[in-house]
């Protein structure tokens, strides 16, 4: 394993790699830093530019636009009120706290060297994790896999979506989609009603981008005439107000660390994604600490909690895709279809057939963290500027941007009315709480179900009972129940919390200073 | 906006097309013999979505019946749906149009209407926006991706 790490230490630092990251961490910061505009957004734009380079490139590039986007939410949380991402909510509620008493610089501060650590060691976890877990997971045959994708749809379906049934709702109906066209299988066409354009399926990246991204275009156009907000960094006559001394960080490592492992593992189970991870561990910190009454109100330590465990997130939640063949989040989704799109299948063979690259893309992976830090501190005023462009400026040529990617994909003007229908799904599905993500993790592993579903019935034959004749079988079966159980107990505990708050505080929601979610 | 009604027509409609899939042979065309069957999976799907849908339809329908207060998440905010619509009919033009116009003519047209919609009325760097963006998208794409968007076609 070592001498992997090493050869793709000795693949990233080439110009083509350090280029990608560099314009990756940049366009990563700016776009997240948009109100509005998610990391999601900005690598489903940038995915069709990485189709003509090496994968090495594209790939790290992909990555680091993932894991600049996730910090560069925290900017706007922490400056306007207004997370780039639902993970950054609590970024908000301390950061902006800080904003408003003068200590932006600290708040920045903190918030980039609580994501770096955190994503250092996710990336770590990841590094050393994923090759050994990928080796047990190879003993899994088409049986296992069979339950294990089960497995995975229940979880991402049940955990995901706004109500079990909505979720596991929108998997099946990603699962139906993806079945549209000529069957892999049999070669049968499929849902074509005659047209033969339909033969293909749907073209990935114009659905992709009319799911994920064109929902969120509209969704500013819907409330273009919120006001905008300006962002800006206000300076404290006190030099120790502007920014994070090593005492202070030194002091709060203790819960970047014990945050960033809660991140870790949250982000290596599926369905649970960034916003879970920095909910609990702010929840941990809060509990544990000495000042718990200073959360909420401006706290340095509560913002370390929620940005190292929102960010450690991103690389542990590559840990399901690349050892089992599962994305644990809607990022991770995207991610999978861009390593198909370059001709590698993200799962436990990946570790043998593509070593190389597999080891340069961690590397990269891992340096990201070094060049987010160097840039992100470089360029704070810059970004800043940059993202508080009026929407009329940005907008416009976000509509462009997608339009030029759908073309990109197959080169015809079919994919763009692929891109438009699937808009108007996306944003549907959102207005009747459908959740679009766990769509396209159904649209994605479904072929990959039917493929080991054909394959165990085959060696299975007409003895059915044989799917259940192995232990694998029985602890997926046990674990689906168990997810979808502590699923229900904890939407209940939830719904009892909030009828207490609104029984105990009823001014609660209808008064006070919101923070501003993005939809 | 009630979503409640709109989950019983959404339900409705879903339950009638799984059943569609359940029971309509024609939507399979061709194909080997196999031991799992070209239909099996999206049968299941079809099933599954039945259940679901079902489940949702009838949950919205009770508690319409029952005249229950309606919760922040059962109500859809329609200010703002004729941007929207205005929005989706600017896509669609732009994608009958491109391929006649081209799309060096067409997009500076279709940026500086997303603009104006979002209310920018700064007209000089918005048209300039609007012509140099696609200029730089075409010839990047040509260049550097072997993308070769498409162009005027009505001589």
């Amino acid at each position: 394993m070592l001498d992997n790490i090493l050869g793709g230490f000795a693949s990233i630092f080439a110009v083509g790699p350090i280029l990608g990251i560099i314009a990756g961490v940049m366009i990563g910061i700016i776009f997240g830093a948009i109100p509005g505009i998610s990391a999601i957004m900005a690598i489903a734009i940038i995915l069709p530019l990485t189709f003509y380079v090496d994968p090495i490139i594209g790939i790290t590039m992909l990555l680091a636009v993932y894991k600049a986007g996730i910090y560069g939410g925290s900017i706007s949380a922490i400056l306007i009120n207004t997370p780039g991402a639902a993970a950054s909510f609590l970024t908000a509620v301390d950061g902006h706290a800080l904003t408003k008493a003068g200590k932006a610089g600290k708040a920045l501060d903190i918030s980039l060297y609580s994501s770096i650590s955190g994503e250092m060691l996710a990336t770590l976890v990841l590094i050393f994790v994923a090759a050994p877990i990928s080796a047990i997971s190879l003993q899994a045959g088409p049986v296992e896999k069979v339950f294990l994708l089960l497995f995975a749809f229940t979880v991402i379906g049940s955990l995901a979506g706004e109500s079990i049934p909505r979720g596991l709702l929108s998997c099946c109906l990603g699962m139906l989609f993806a079945m549209v066209g000529m069957s892999t299988i049999t070669g049968a066409s499929r849902f074509t009603f005659g047209y033969t354009e339909l033969m293909a399926g749907f073209t990935f990246t114009p659905m992709l981008i009319g799911i994920l991204v064109m929902p969120e275009v509209i969704n500013t156009i819907r409330r273009r005439k919120v006001p905008h907000h300006e962002m800006a960094i206000t300076r404290s006559p006190n030099p120790a107000d502007n920014r994070i001394s090593w005492k202070e960080f030194r002091s709060v490592f203790g819960t970047v660390l014990k945050s960033s492992g809660i991140g870790t593992f949250i982000g290596a189970l599926p369905g649970l994604g960034s916003s879970t991870a920095a909910f609990i561990a702010y929840g941990e910190a809060k509990r544990t600490t000495k000042k718990p009454e200073e959360y909420g109100k401006g706290s340095v330590e509560g913002i370390a909690a929620a940005e190292s465990a929102n960010n450690a997130v991103c690389g542990s939640s590559l840990i399901p895709m690349l050892t089992l063949s599962i994305p644990g989040d809607d990022v991770a989704a995207l991610l999978m279809g861009a390593f198909l799109i370059h001709g590698l299948t993200p799962g436990p063979m990946i570790f043998f057939e593509h070593p190389d690259t597999i080891y340069a893309i961690f590397a990269g992976f891992l340096i990201t963290d070094l060049f987010l830090l160097g840039i992100a501190k470089a360029g704070f005023k810059s970004f800043v500027k940059i993202a508080s462009l009026r929407r009329y400026y940005i907008f416009p040529c976000v509509t462009v941007f997608a339009f030029a990617g759908a073309f990109t994909a197959g080169q015809n003007m079919d994919d763009i009315l692929v891109l438009i229908v699937f808009t108007v799904l996306g944003y549907s599905m959102r207005l009747v709480g459908l959740n679009p993500a766990v769509f396209i993790i159904g649209f994605i592993l479904t072929p990959f179900l039917e493929q080991n579903l054909d394959q165990a019935i085959s060696i299975v034959g007409t003895d059915y009972h044989l799917f259940f004749a192995s232990p694998f079988s029985w602890v997926f079966i046990a674990l689906s129940i168990f997810f979808v159980y502590s699923s229900i107990r904890m939407r209940k505990k939830a719904a009892n919390n909030a009828a207490d708050g609104i029984t105990k505080n009823p001014s609660a929601t209808t008064s006070g200073e919101a923070v501003q979610i993005p939809k | 906006m009630d979503r409640r009604k709109l989950d019983v027509v959404l339900s409705t409609i879903l339950i009638i097309a799984s059943l569609i899939i359940l029971t309509d042979d024609t939507l399979v065309e061709g194909g080997a013999e196999s031991d799992l069957g070209s239909m099996f999976l999206p049968r299941i799907a079809a099933g599954l979505i039945i259940i679901f849908s079902a489940t949702i339809g009838i949950q919205s329908l009770r508690r319409l019946l029952k005249r229950t207060e309606i919760d922040s998440l059962e109500r859809i905010v329609t200010d703002g749906f004729s941007g929207i619509f205005i929005y989706i009919g600017i896509f669609i033009a732009y994608w009958l149009i491109v391929p006649h116009a081209g799309f060096l003519m067409t997009t500076p047209f279709v940026m500086f209407s997303v603009a104006l919609l979002l209310g920018g009325r700064n007209w000089v760097p918005l048209i300039a926006l609007s012509v140099v963006t696609p200029v730089l998208v075409f010839y990047g794409s040509s260049h550097f991706l072997r993308v070769f968007l498409p162009t005027w076609t009505l001589s």
